[in-house]
């Protein structure tokens, strides 16, 4: 609030209430991030397996129904993730009316990358 | 000077973060965050990737060749070191949320073990890779 | 390397301060000029520099840093002493907060070297030379070393610290168990010096929100108290946000705590009853 300088120390600490939520948050977090320890293990195994691999290899990989599976569960959980972790840093450092926009961008944005990355991998996958 | 100049004046704030020590708390917590950080824009990296990889063999080639590079190495390093930084931090993290590990002494071997095993994962990654390339 | 004890002071010299601008962020009004350096008392044999932030509300001027030499021979040994045999011996004008000399009122809460502490328990064998002595970090400055405590307080009573039970008292006490009784070790302890909460980087940046270490814990002392019956409404009020989550597990809190506190794992087992209502 602009013109502060008359409310209680009270009134000041309360603010406007408590939100009443905040575990889901929490909660979705850890969720993906406990997803995220094994597909991304699988992720960098994989990088580090194909090391060097041509294009024609590469294909043949992500034509395996298990990759393709695995990259799209890895797709959705990395930018749910990305998207809370970022809300958060947000929430942290903007306290202008700015902070709205960048949420908005920032969730439509890892929506959006999260639905191109499932897609190229199917399109890989069903290419002829 | 007139008595109420303390109230015109506006208090002096005391230094936070110019002054106060960084220890390992504090220094893990905020590498915790910035390879969180660089790992979002890696994260668009692989999406790009993909879509370079859809797209067809010269699409690829071209971001293969980008990866390939010095420049694209280094990256890479850096990214495989954030990347275990912020998989063996956020594990430590998962364990704080199960209320374990709050001791000071636990706190302090969970934060260099974290260190510690990022380092090493990193060079095993890396001296896999250039194993398989042969 | 190892820290086993808040007790346990910071060693590391590769980096005293993060690496950024010296005046990142810091106002007008609030950057630290140079001040006076006192002269060293005749005849001292074993003698220490003190470093310490000073401000006069009434002189018109912003903060400075005045350097004095302590005779080590003259006073205690505690940094509290030092500052003490200053004001009496050196500079009466130097104000800061002090109490029981003891640890256990929490007035001389203070930074020094960089990290929160009571001035009374630090002993100035272990602080640097020179020695660095400020104000708790993030705080609005009353005069020198004195910080202004009212809006960490206020924050204190938004968690209601009282007993809250709508069962009529009994004749006698309220019974508890020594098991439940507990429960509360560990946390009622708490002297309320703000150490932790002005060590917090998430208070630094949302202290207007964010309840921080301190409040948070004493929150904990009082979800956790068997004879309090308010449970559901506390946790109520504190699910928020900014109020409980912006908490991020920095855990510079429990390193600085003077009474070995713990309110990173308070805050971590508030989070926890927080999901165990939940599923």
């Amino acid at each position: 609030m602009e013109c502060d300088n008359m409310r209680t120390p009270l009134s000041r600490a309360i603010g406007l209430g408590s939100a009443h939520n905040g575990v889901q948050h929490w909660w979705a977090q850890r969720v993906s991030a406990i997803a995220l320890v094994p597909l991304t293990v699988w992720f960098v195994a994989a990088i580090i397996v194909h090391t060097g691999a041509d294009y024609a290899t590469f294909v043949a990989w992500m034509r395996n129904p298990i990759t393709d599976i695995l990259m799209t569960l890895l797709l959705i959980a990395l930018f749910y993730h990305v998207a809370l972790g970022l809300q958060v840093i947000v929430e942290d450092y903007v306290h202008s009316d700015t902070k709205f926009a960048v949420m908005i961008a920032v969730r439509l944005a890892c929506f959006a990358l999260a639905v191109a990355g499932i897609v190229a991998t199917l399109r890989i996958a069903v290419a002829s | 000077m007139e008595s109420s100049s303390s109230s015109e004046r506006q208090r002096p704030l005391s230094p936070n973060i110019q002054l106060y020590r960084p220890q390992l708390t504090s220094v893990l917590s905020i590498l915790n965050r910035l390879t969180g950080l660089l790992l979002s824009v890696a994260a668009v990296a692989i999406v790009i990737w993909l879509l370079a990889a859809a797209a067809g063999p010269q699409a690829y080639t071209v971001v293969q060749t980008a990866l390939a590079s010095r420049t694209g190495q280094v990256i890479l390093i850096g990214c495989t070191f954030a990347f275990f930084l912020h998989f063996f931090g956020g594990i430590r993290h998962l364990v704080w949320d199960t209320v374990h590990g709050f001791e000071l002494r636990a706190i302090y071997i969970s934060g260099w073990s974290v260190v510690a095993a990022s380092i090493v994962m990193t060079a095993i990654a890396w001296v896999a890779s250039f194993y398989i390339r042969g | 390397m190892i820290i086993k004890s808040s007790s346990q002071v910071s060693r590391n010299n590769l980096f005293k301060r993060f690496p950024i601008p010296a005046n990142l962020g810091v106002t007008k009004e609030s950057r630290i000029g140079k001040g006076k350096s006192w002269p060293a008392p005749a005849g001292a044999k074993r003698t220490k520099t003190f470093e310490i932030y000073r401000y006069d509300p009434d002189s018109g001027r912003g903060p400075h840093l005045d350097t004095y030499e302590v005779d080590l021979d003259d006073c205690g040994p505690m940094v509290l002493d030092a500052l003490i045999w200053i004001k009496n011996k050196v500079d009466s004008t130097l104000t800061f907060r002090r109490s029981c000399r003891e640890g256990v009122c929490g007035s001389c809460a203070m930074n020094m070297d960089g990290t929160n502490w009571l001035a009374c328990t630090r002993f100035i064998s272990d602080m640097e030379s020179p020695a660095g002595i400020y104000p708790l970090a993030n705080m609005q400055i009353i005069k020198d070393l004195v910080p202004d405590q009212t809006h960490v307080f206020a924050q204190y009573a938004v968690i209601e610290p009282w007993l809250q039970a709508r069962t009529s008292p009994p004749d006698r006490e309220r019974r508890q168990s020594a098991e439940e009784r507990s429960q509360i070790d560990g946390y009622y302890e708490c002297i309320l010096c703000f150490c932790c909460t002005s060590g917090c980087p998430s208070h630094w940046w949302n202290g207007n929100r964010f309840l921080g270490p301190a409040v948070l814990l004493q929150a904990w002392r009082w979800l956790t108290d068997s004879r309090d019956e308010a449970t559901e409404e506390r946790l109520d009020k504190l699910e928020d946000p900014f109020r409980l989550y912006r908490c991020h597990t920095i855990l510079n809190c429990t390193r600085t705590c003077p009474k070995g506190l713990n309110p990173g794992k308070a805050i971590a087992q508030i989070k926890k009853m927080m999901i165990d209502r939940q599923n």
